[in-house]
C-alpha cells in the first residue's frame, strides 16, 4: 500500500510537471507585445521594451528560463501578478479569488449531490414509472442543451419569477449567489442522479437481494441496507475529483454572473501576458484534478475494503 | 413397395451447397438499420433533426434580409417579432431571422466537422493504443497530461496564439476532443483483442487489419455512435461558451454564443432574444442526442437477432 502510494505520488508528479512545463512553453509563443499595456505598445521605443523585458528575464534563451522556473516552482514562489494587479503576489491574489470560488463551489456540490442521489434514489424507486421518466428527461436536457442556454434560461426565471437578482454582488453575497450555485449544481445533478440510479438498478437484479428478500427483509431495509450502500461505492471515486474541480470554479458560471472568482482569472491572465498567474493557476488546477482522483481511489478504497488499491494500480 | 435406390441415393460433395447452409441471411447494417427503425420515437426525431438542419440552409434564403447586407439603426432596435421581421430585431436593429439562422448553421457545420474529424483521429488511434503494446504507456500519459488540464485553458492559448477562425477552432477542438474517444476505444479493444476468436483468427495467419475491422470494429461502432451523439451538443456547447467569452469564432460571424453575449442584459426584457436561438438550438442538439442513443443501441451486435 505505501510503496503504491508513493509510486502514485511520484507519477503524478510528473505528470503536473509535464502540464506546466507545456503550458510555460505555450506562454513562450505568445507575442512579446501581450506584456504591454496598449499605452505602453504605443508609447515605449524597441529598447525601452528590450530593457524591461531584459530585467523580466524573458529575453534569455528558452532552457535558462525554464530551468529558474522550475527552481522557483520547488520553492512554490509563484512571484508577483504582472499586469492583472501589479506587484501584488500571485498566492494572494489567486487566495482571494479562490474563497469566494470555493464558497460557491461547496454550496453547489452541497446542493447536488444530495439532490441528485435523492432523485436517483427516487428514480429507482420508482422505476419505469412518471417519476422515473421525469427525472430521465431532466438528465437528457441537461446532457444535451448547451449550458449558456441552460444558464440564460435559470436567469431568465430565476430574475423574472423569483425577482432574484441576476448578478453576484459582494455586498449582497447571500440571494445573489442563489443562481450561480443553481446554475453550478445543474449539470452535476443530473450526472448523479444517473449514476445513483443505474448503480442501484445493476445492484437490484443481483441474488443477494433476492435471497433478502426471500428472507423477508422489508423493501425499505434492502433498499437502505444494501442496495444504496453498496450504489454507492462506485459513486464515491468521483466525488472528491468533482469537488476539487467545482471549487476551481467554473469560468463560464463566474462570468456569466461576474462573479469574482478564479475561473475568469484564469483567462484575463493569458490574455493579459500574467505569466506567474497563468503559471500558478494551471499548477493549481492540474494538481487538483490528479488529487481528485487519486482521493477518489482512496475513499473507494475505504467503503469497499475488497478493492485493493495496488492491485488495481496494476490492471489498470 | 419401391426399390430402396430409387428413394436414397448419393449426393457428390459440392462445395456450394455446403457453403449455403453455413450462410445466414445476416448483415450487419441491415441489422442495424432493422433495429433503428423499430423504434418510432427515434425515427421522428431524425426526422425532425434533419428537418432542421436543412431548413436552416434553407431558411437564410427565404428571410427578407440577407447577412452580410445587414444596417444597424437605433430606430429600429428591439422590433418584437412582425411580418416584416419574423423573428424580430436585435439591440442594433438587425434583423434576428438571419441571425439566429446563420448562427445555428454555423453550429451545425462546426459540430459535424469536430465530431467527424474526432471519430476518424480516435478510431485510429484508439485501435493503435489498445492493439500495439508498447504504445500504451506513452498515450496514457499523453491522455493524463491533457485531460487533467481543462479545455478552455488549450482554447484560450490558441484563440490568442493563432488567432479566431472557424478552421482554427475546428482543428484546436479535435486536437483535444479526439483523446476521450481514443480511450473509449482503446478500452474495448484491450478487452476483445485476446477473446478466444480473436487468437483463432490470429493463429489461422488473418491479417492485423482484418482482425480489427471484421472481429472488433463491430463492438466498437455503438460506442463510438454514442459518442458522436454525446460530441455534437458538447461542440455546440463549447462553441457557444467559448463565443461567449469571447474566445471562439470571430465577432464577425454569428454564433449562439455571441447572439446570447448580445442579448444577455436584454433579454428579461425582450424575451424573444433568447427565445429564437435557445429553441432552435436545443432542438438540435436534443433530437440528435436521443437520435444518437437510440441508434447505438441498435448498434450493439449484442441487440442484434
Amino acid at each position: 500500500m505505501t510503496k503504491y502510494t508513493i509510486k502514485r505520488l511520484l507519477q503524478s508528479l510528473i505528470t503536473v510537471l509535464a502540464i506546466v512545463t507545456i503550458v510555460f512553453l505555450l506562454m513562450r509563443m505568445l507575442p512579446t507585445d501581450y506584456y504591454f499595456t496598449e499605452d505602453q505598445v504605443m508609447k515605449l521605443t524597441e529598447e525601452a521594451k528590450n530593457d524591461q523585458l531584459r530585467a523580466a528575464g524573458l529575453l534569455d534563451p528558452l532552457p535558462v528560463q525554464l530551468f529558474r522556473f522550475y527552481g522557483r516552482l520547488a520553492r512554490l514562489d509563484f512571484g508577483t501578478s504582472r499586469r492583472l494587479q501589479s506587484g501584488v503576489p500571485v498566492m494572494q491574489l489567486i487566495s482571494s479569488k479562490f474563497t469566494v470560488s470555493m464558497r460557491l463551489g461547496m454550496m453547489a456540490m452541497g446542493v447536488s449531490l444530495i439532490l441528485g442521489i435523492l432523485m436517483g434514489v427516487c428514480q429507482t424507486l420508482n422505476k419505469d414509472r412518471f417519476l422515473d421518466h421525469t427525472g430521465t428527461v431532466y438528465t437528457v436536457f441537461v446532457n444535451a442543451v448547451p449550458s449558456l442556454v441552460s444558464f440564460s434560461l435559470v436567469l431568465a426565471f430565476g430574475s423574472r419569477v423569483l425577482k432574484l437578482p441576476s448578478m453576484y454582488s459582494t455586498r449582497n453575497p447571500g440571494p445573489s449567489s442563489i443562481l450561480p450555485v443553481v446554475c453550478l449544481s445543474l449539470a452535476s445533478i443530473a450526472s448523479y442522479a444517473l449514476w445513483t440510479r443505474r448503480y442501484m438498478v445493476d445492484e437490484l437484479n443481483k441474488d443477494y437481494i433476492k435471497l433478502a428478500r426471500i428472507k423477508g427483509m422489508s423493501s425499505q431495509q434492502i433498499m437502505l441496507k444494501h442496495v444504496l450502500k453498496n450504489a454507492f461505492v462506485p459513486l464515491v471515486q468521483y466525488i472528491p475529483a468533482s469537488l476539487l474541480l467545482t471549487v476551481g470554479g467554473s469560468l463560464l458560471v463566474e462570468r456569466f454572473f461576474s462573479v469574482p472568482g478564479m475561473g475568469p482569472l484564469m483567462t484575463d491572465a493569458i490574455g493579459k501576458y500574467d505569466t506567474n498567474v497563468v503559471q500558478a493557476c494551471v499548477f493549481l488546477y492540474a494538481s487538483l484534478g490528479i488529487l481528485g482522483v487519486f482521493l477518489g481511489d482512496v475513499m473507494m478504497m475505504l467503503f469497499d475494503p475488497r478493492i485493493r488499491l495496488a492491485e488495481k494500480g496494476e490492471a489498470r | 413397395m419401391k426399390n430402396q435406390d430409387e428413394l436414397f441415393h448419393f449426393v457428390e460433395y459440392s462445395s456450394e451447397a455446403a457453403e449455403r447452409i453455413g450462410y445466414s441471411d445476416y448483415s450487419y447494417w441491415k441489422s442495424v438499420f432493422q433495429n433503428f427503425l423499430k423504434k418510432k420515437s427515434a425515427v421522428v426525431m431524425a426526422f425532425v433533426f434533419f428537418a432542421v438542419v436543412i431548413f436552416s440552409f434553407v431558411a437564410l434564403s427565404i428571410g427578407k434580409y440577407n447577412y452580410a447586407e445587414l444596417k444597424t439603426s437605433s430606430a429600429l432596435a428591439f422590433i418584437r417579432p412582425n411580418g416584416e421581421y419574423w423573428f424580430g430585431t436585435d439591440n442594433l436593429g438587425r434583423d434576428y431571422w438571419c441571425q439566429v439562422w446563420y448562427a445555428a448553421q454555423v453550429s451545425i457545420r462546426l459540430a459535424l466537422v469536430v465530431a467527424v474529424g474526432e471519430c476518424i483521429l480516435g478510431v485510429i488511434m484508439g485501435c493503435l493504443w489498445g492493439y500495439v503494446r508498447s504504445l500504451d504507456r506513452v498515450l496514457t500519459e499523453l491522455y493524463n497530461v491533457i485531460n487533467n488540464v481543462p479545455t478552455i485553458i488549450y482554447m484560450t492559448l490558441v484563440a490568442l496564439l493563432v488567432g479566431q477562425s472557424f478552421t482554427t477552432m475546428a482543428i484546436s477542438l479535435i486536437a483535444v476532443g479526439w483523446l476521450g474517444m481514443a480511450r473509449n476505444v482503446r478500452n474495448l479493444v484491450l478487452m476483445f483483442r485476446d477473446r478466444e476468436y480473436n487468437l483463432a483468427s490470429r493463429c489461422l495467419g488473418t491479417p492485423v487489419w482484418r482482425i480489427l475491422v471484421k472481429n472488433i470494429f463491430p463492438y466498437l461502432v455503438s460506442v463510438v455512435i454514442l459518442r458522436l451523439a454525446l460530441s455534437i451538443p458538447g461542440t455546440i456547447a463549447m462553441e457557444s461558451t467559448l463565443s461567449y467569452l469571447g474566445l471562439g469564432l470571430d465577432n464577425n460571424t454569428p454564433s449562439l454564443g455571441l447572439l446570447l453575449r448580445n442579448a444577455r442584459n436584454y433579454f428579461l426584457d425582450f424575451p424573444h432574444l433568447l427565445i429564437f436561438p435557445a429553441v432552435i438550438v436545443s432542438l438540435v442538439t436534443i433530437t440528435f442526442y436521443l437520435v444518437g442513443n437510440a441508434f447505438s443501441d441498435a448498434a450493439d451486435p449484442r441487440n442484434h437477432v
